[in-house]
């Protein structure tokens, strides 16, 4: 397992490195000038060198890279900024905010969005796809089948103006959805959250459902879950032990790259939630031509799933032991 | 005021962008022809915002009647400031929200008969001109104090003009920079040299311009140039934590989410005949699209009572059930804004006159007005000045009024004449929802017309590097304008004379008329505030007969409040909602 | 335990085992009847579809009881496994009646040790301590002949080789020293010399332990070499039975026959012909009338009134041996005899 992790991390670097690059490349693929976005209204050409100086735009773009590189690992120097300690991830080219510290000030609001909602999408997509698995064929499964479609077709914006309204507005049940630190105030965090936490859920834990359902299916019509019950086990043995062992491993999979996706910023949430995390901070980027935080927000999400990967692997590998050769 | 590229961009394409989320897959689009149901606001109002006297400009601010002092006014808006040092403030929304920690030279107050005046605001009124316009003279109150409880200094005054010049300014306005002499050699303050067209006599400052600028005065008004103090100028870092001199001070701030403000104990009112100061608080919370803030105010909740905006206004989605409801709508001010949005014609191209009017008769000024939203958002244009801004002429030279959805006929006539019948157009439009919209139904009017339109996409976030490159290859596209201060200068200067072509330039028309340049460089030295704006008004007109633009609309704000926020109304200086004149209601 | 013990251990009596699908009723086994003495092996021969292993799964319980219709007795040691609850079957699966699969690698939980999975059963049944499960786990590997027994207990079923997975398959079915082993064609997946080895193995332990086996398979060759007593199936029915000797030397159906007939000598010519039976096997949602084997028999003529079609031929055991067919015994013995006299070595 040890050698497995260490080739996985160092795979893992190499990846993000690819990522970084492809991602400068790609930013200035498009005939774009930041320099443009920050200069004011009578801009002259003057100006816009100035600011270009200022950005540390006025190199050539493999300099540039390599700069950014280098202050990743050994931190850099800026001009009327001082040091930047190393990781370092440069300063937005919008408000010449450090990028590091405003990417770490979004993520808590991310990760809670992301672990309170798989908790709850794990939860009731597990359960309801095991119930429907069990009742396979009976009423309970055909419910179950029907409402997951249902949902799963569903669209964050359309239900969750629709649960703000009829919750928030109409029946006064939920405050506004909002940010409160779990450290501050642990009752406040979940409950401000509750209302995303369960829109989110409703369309993921379908996926679950469904998915759950099939492998369980899949894996109770298996020959050892047979040779199981003829050895005399009880169902709950046979149905936790074996078959639940064998339809982990798909779900465990698609988990990961669930969180980690959602790890990178749930962009439509945010949005519909007015919450200030990661995915919003990755699309005001994008319209700003705001490299130092795009680049940013783009290597955290591409390390948040190439992390999640190597995890969802090593679990994998936990679950089912003719991996572990590999 | 002031309205830089970005503002632009939120205004029309990063909001645009949100909606485009929202409505795209939601089903109905910003649009729909049954917002004609919604009152119009046609016939707005001309301001004349005149210069005022030493009297007008002596503290106290005079009291709003009913308001009371305490409370918190809260706000909910989509973005956050990225700049609070002045030297770097030249979007609205940012000069807006520093207007209450912030003081300038001079300033505009609002008066309860909606009218608005130029005054002094530290100083003692709104300056002295002489050669001309070529030299100002302001002196400064006493008794004025920074946060700090520190006496406003001569040499921070000085120092707030200096560093004007430092490398790290790019972004507020350039106005100083140009015209202060020996400006084009000086780098700023920070290497010990100081400006000598600056001078300091006693409590009094002159100016030394290198050319004659009338309404320098009007230009020292903008948020540009509120005054920074020299030992606690943080240079880079300022832009995060300016000092205040205003009723209010900075209390609290988390970037991307909130800003605070809280009282500061020294500012004299007696020194401030701007701004009263009722709220003990302002909370200012960012992050909220406008379909979200506006769902709130509907709902008028708890602290959602004592709330207003400042960029955000009512949601498209949302305009039709607000302004046809009397309850809600008394919860909405609007107001006809001093940004004009039009299509300059590229005259390097198109050199024909008859070909450019002829355009302009066929626009489809209400067809495009539908799709943005009907008259509730938006007033059709016949000229290049809004309303409101002074200086305007009321004219419609091609039936903009009469024929609103375009007169094709009488297009085909000129091209006819012209013997241009088939001109092709080459029309650039951004990814938007709405712009995608407006391009096809311009593409069919003009096509009506006897045009052959070539429509061209372009990415947003290249849009405009690209229309401003002088060989661009378009012949129209989407652009808009404001004026930095009051007057027409800074509409017609920019954008229009023959001196401010080249790649990233304003003039994106490429119109170089002798006759126009000659009347701009004129106009722009008048004394007299009322024949200064005559000229200007003249002006729009020649430009509009050289046909070198076609008008599109003028955009009508709707800010909505909270049913607990006392005199909301609108600084038609600052081009805003007036946040010194709020105050919470019990 | 003894080895000679002659008493009916397991009794079938007209099992009927009947699926309802989406396009009807199909008949898997209709009216099957065998006894099994301790000690004694008795090996079902059948195509696939025959029905020879939803019996066996039958007598375990194991079948899906919301799509199948069971009627008749299945009497283990005198207690009827179709009556008794899912509690009392859980109790004697794996510890009085076990079965050992076909395919050990699906067979087995990919998920966990040989030696827990061994061990599990023998836990469940007797409550020992996770040590002496085991203990036990590796004395019945070794049992079972495989080598370094302390040491593979700890290894999963893909690191063995295929005949070490079956041994371990009867390992963990006789941890519990079951009375009756179920043997769904074990060896088909194996090679012939490991095919070889398991045989032996098997009867070892049923010399030892006086288990009573049924061995299914296709295959009439491991018929011979392990089975006491034969019973044919074909399309859900019994068609023959009778000892081994009896069956293989003088088969009393003209199924039997083809199966005989079709198998190839090996001192035969290489390139003689191969003599399958011709057709396919029935489909049981829509089973021939009459005799199921008929329309493929080659004797339906030599039967009067097409009885063949009509008619289902009973099975009468007279001792043991019994036959369903139309034809007389006096037919049979003159057309069979032919085939009779070239087996006879």
């Amino acid at each position: 397992m040890p050698r497995f992790l260490v080739r996985r991390v160092l795979g893992a670097l190499v990846i993000l490195l690819i990522i970084s690059a492809v991602t400068f490349w790609l930013f200035y693929a498009v005939p774009r000038d930041p320099a443009t976005m920050s200069c004011g209204k009578n801009c002259t050409p003057d100006m816009l060198a100035q600011i270009r100086h200022n950005l540390g735009i006025d190199h050539p773009i493999p300099v540039q890279y390599w700069e950014w590189l280098k202050g990743v690992f050994v931190g850099r120097d800026y001009a009327g900024f001082g040091h930047c300690n190393a990781p370092c991830l440069g300063y937005s080219f919008a408000n010449r905010q450090p990028v590091l510290g405003t990417i770490l000030d979004r993520l808590p609001l991310t990760l809670s969005l992301a672990f309170g909602s798989a908790v709850v999408f794990l939860v009731f997509g597990i359960g309801t796809g095991m119930m429907a698995a069990v009742k396979q064929g009976k009423w309970q499964d055909k419910v179950a089948s029907s409402a997951s479609l249902v949902a799963s077709s569903m669209q964050i914006y359309f239900v969750g103006y629709l649960a703000m309204y009829l919750l928030v507005a109409k029946l006064d049940i939920l405050d506004n959805p909002s940010y409160t630190p779990l450290t501050d105030d642990p009752v406040g965090w979940a409950s401000g959250l509750m209302l995303p936490w369960l829109v989110l859920s409703l369309i993921w834990t379908a996926n679950y459902t469904r998915m759950t359902r099939s492998q369980l299916v899949e894996t109770l019509s298996e020959d050892y879950v047979r040779t199981a019950r003829a050895k005399g086990l009880s169902r709950r043995n046979v149905f936790f032990r074996f078959a639940w062992r064998g339809a982990m491993g798909p779900i465990v999979t698609i988990f990961g790259i669930d969180l980690a996706t959602l790890i990178g910023g749930a962009i439509i949430t945010e949005s519909v939630f007015s919450l200030q995390g990661v995915g919003r901070l990755a699309l005001s980027s994008v319209d700003k031509s705001d490299l130092p935080m795009l680049l940013g927000v783009t290597v955290l999400s591409a390390g948040a799933i190439v992390f999640f990967n190597i995890i969802v692997d090593a679990v994998y590998a936990l679950i089912d032991p003719r991996i572990r050769l590999a | 005021m002031s309205f830089s590229r970005r503002n632009f961009l939120i205004a029309t394409g990063v909001a645009a962008a949100g909606t485009t989320v929202l409505s795209a897959c939601g089903g109905s689009g910003g649009g729909s022809s049954s917002n004609d149901k919604v009152p119009s606001v046609s016939g707005a109002k001309t301001m004349n915002i005149p210069v005022g006297t030493k009297a007008d400009s002596t503290g106290p601010a005079p009291e709003v009647p009913g308001a009371v002092k305490g409370g918190t006014i809260y706000s909910l808006d989509q973005f956050d400031m990225d700049h609070l040092d002045p030297a770097q403030i030249y979007v609205s929304t940012e000069g807006a929200i520093t207007r209450p920690i912030l003081r300038g030279l001079t300033g505009y107050k609002i008066d309860d008969k909606g009218g608005c005046t130029l005054i002094g605001d530290v100083a003692t009124d709104a300056g002295t001109m002489k050669d001309g316009g070529k030299t100002w003279s302001f002196t400064i109150k006493d008794g004025i104090k920074w946060e700090d409880g520190a006496d406003l200094s001569m040499d921070d005054v000085r120092h707030t003009f200096e560093r004007l010049f430092a490398s790290f300014v790019t972004e507020g306005p350039r106005y100083v920079q140009q015209w202060l002499v020996g400006g084009d050699k000086y780098k700023g303050p920070y290497s010990g040299k100081s400006l000598d067209s600056i001078e300091i006599d006693g409590k009094t400052i002159t100016f030394h311009l290198t050319e004659a600028r009338a309404d320098f005065n009007y230009t020292l008004g903008m948020p540009g140039y509120g005054l920074v103090p020299k030992k606690h100028d943080t240079k880079e870092q300022y832009d995060k934590r300016p000092f205040a001199l205003g009723p209010y001070k900075i209390g609290d701030r988390k970037i991307g989410k909130s800003l605070t403000y809280v009282r500061n104990e020294h500012w004299d009112p007696k020194t401030d005949a701007m701004r009263n100061a009722y709220p003990d608080k302002y909370l200012f919370q960012f992050g909220y699209e406008t379909v979200a803030s506006t769902d709130r105010y509907i709902a008028d909740k708890g602290n959602d009572q004592y709330t207003m905006s400042i960029f955000n206004e009512v949601a498209p989605e949302r305009t039709q059930q607000v302004l046809t409801n009397a309850t809600l709508k008394k919860r909405v001010l609007t107001q006809v804004d001093t940004v004009t949005y039009y299509w300059p014609i590229n005259m390097t191209r198109i050199k024909d006159v008859k070909v450019r009017q002829a355009i302009n008769w066929a626009w489809p000024h209400q067809q495009l007005q539908t799709i943005r939203g009907g008259k509730a958002t938006s007033e059709l244009a016949s000229t290049i000045l809004s309303p409101v801004t002074p200086g305007y002429e009321h004219f419609d030279l091609y039936g903009v009024e009469t024929k609103p959805g375009g007169d094709p006929a009488k297009a085909k006539a000129l091209l006819k004449e012209a013997g241009k019948v088939g001109q092709k157009l080459v029309i650039a439009y951004q990814q938007s929802d709405n712009a995608v919209k407006q391009a096809v139904a311009i593409k069919n009017a003009l096509e009506a017309a006897g045009f052959k339109v070539v429509n061209k996409q372009v990415d947003k976030t290249t849009f405009y590097t690209q229309i401003g490159k002088i060989d661009n290859g378009y012949d129209l596209f989407a652009a808009g304008w404001s004026p930095d201060w009051p007057n027409g200068y800074s509409v017609f200067f920019p954008c229009w004379s023959g001196k401010n072509i080249g790649d990233g330039r304003s003039n994106y028309a490429q119109l170089n008329d002798p006759t126009v340049n000659k009347a701009i460089d004129q106009a722009s030295t008048i004394a007299d505030t009322k024949a200064a704006n005559k000229a200007w008004g003249a002006i729009d007109k020649q430009i509009m007969e050289l046909a070198a633009v076609v008008p599109d609309y003028h955009s009508i704000r709707n800010w909505m409040y909270g049913s607990k926020v006392g005199n909301v109304v609108y600084d038609a200086g600052n081009t805003c909602v007036a946040l010194c004149k709020l105050y919470v209601k019990k | 335990m003894t080895s000679t013990d002659q008493q009916i251990f397991l009794s079938v009596r007209d099992l009927k085992v009947h699926f309802s699908t989406e396009d009807g009723i199909v008949k898997a086994v209709d009216g099957l009847s065998f006894d099994l003495a301790k000690g004694k092996t008795l090996g079902i021969v059948g195509e696939s579809g025959s029905g020879k292993s939803v019996t066996n799964l039958s007598i375990l319980g194991l079948h899906d009881p919301a799509r199948t219709t069971i009627d008749g007795e299945i009497l283990l040691d005198g207690k009827d496994l179709l009556t008794a609850t899912e509690r009392e079957l859980e109790r004697l699966r794996g510890n009085k009646m076990s079965m050992i699969f076909q395919d050990a690698l699906a067979s087995l939980s990919p998920y966990h040790t040989i030696g827990t999975q061994i061990g599990e059963t023998y836990r469940k049944h007797t409550g020992a301590s996770k040590k002496e499960a085991r203990a036990r786990a590796i004395e019945m590997l070794r049992r079972v002949g495989i080598p370094q027994p302390d040491v593979r207990v700890d290894d999963y079923p893909h690191q063995f080789s295929g005949g070490m997975r079956q041994r371990a398959m009867i390992a963990m079915a006789l941890v519990c020293d079951p009375e009756l082993l179920i043997a769904d064609e074990p060896t088909t997946a194996l090679d012939v010399t490991v095919q070889a080895q398991i045989m032996d193995l098997l009867k070892d332990l049923q010399q030892e332990f006086g288990t009573a086996i049924i061995f299914i398979t296709h295959d009439l060759g491991v018929i011979a070499d392990i089975a006491d007593d034969v019973l044919v199936m074909y399309g859900g029915r019994c068609v023959e039975r009778g000892t081994k000797q009896e069956v293989l030397r003088t088969p009393q159906h003209p199924y039997t026959l083809g199966l005989m007939t079709s198998m190839p000598s090996l001192e035969g010519s290489v390139d003689v012909p191969l003599n399958p039976i011709p057709g396919s096997p029935p489909s049981l949602l829509n089973p021939p009338s009459g005799c199921r084997f008929h329309p493929r028999c080659t004797f339906t003529e030599k039967v009067a009134d097409g009885l063949c079609s009509t008619e289902r031929p009973l099975l009468d055991v007279v001792d043991g041996r019994g036959s369903a067919c139309h034809l007389s015994l006096e037919q049979r013995e003159e057309f069979f005899a032919e085939f009779a006299a070239s087996r006879h070595n």
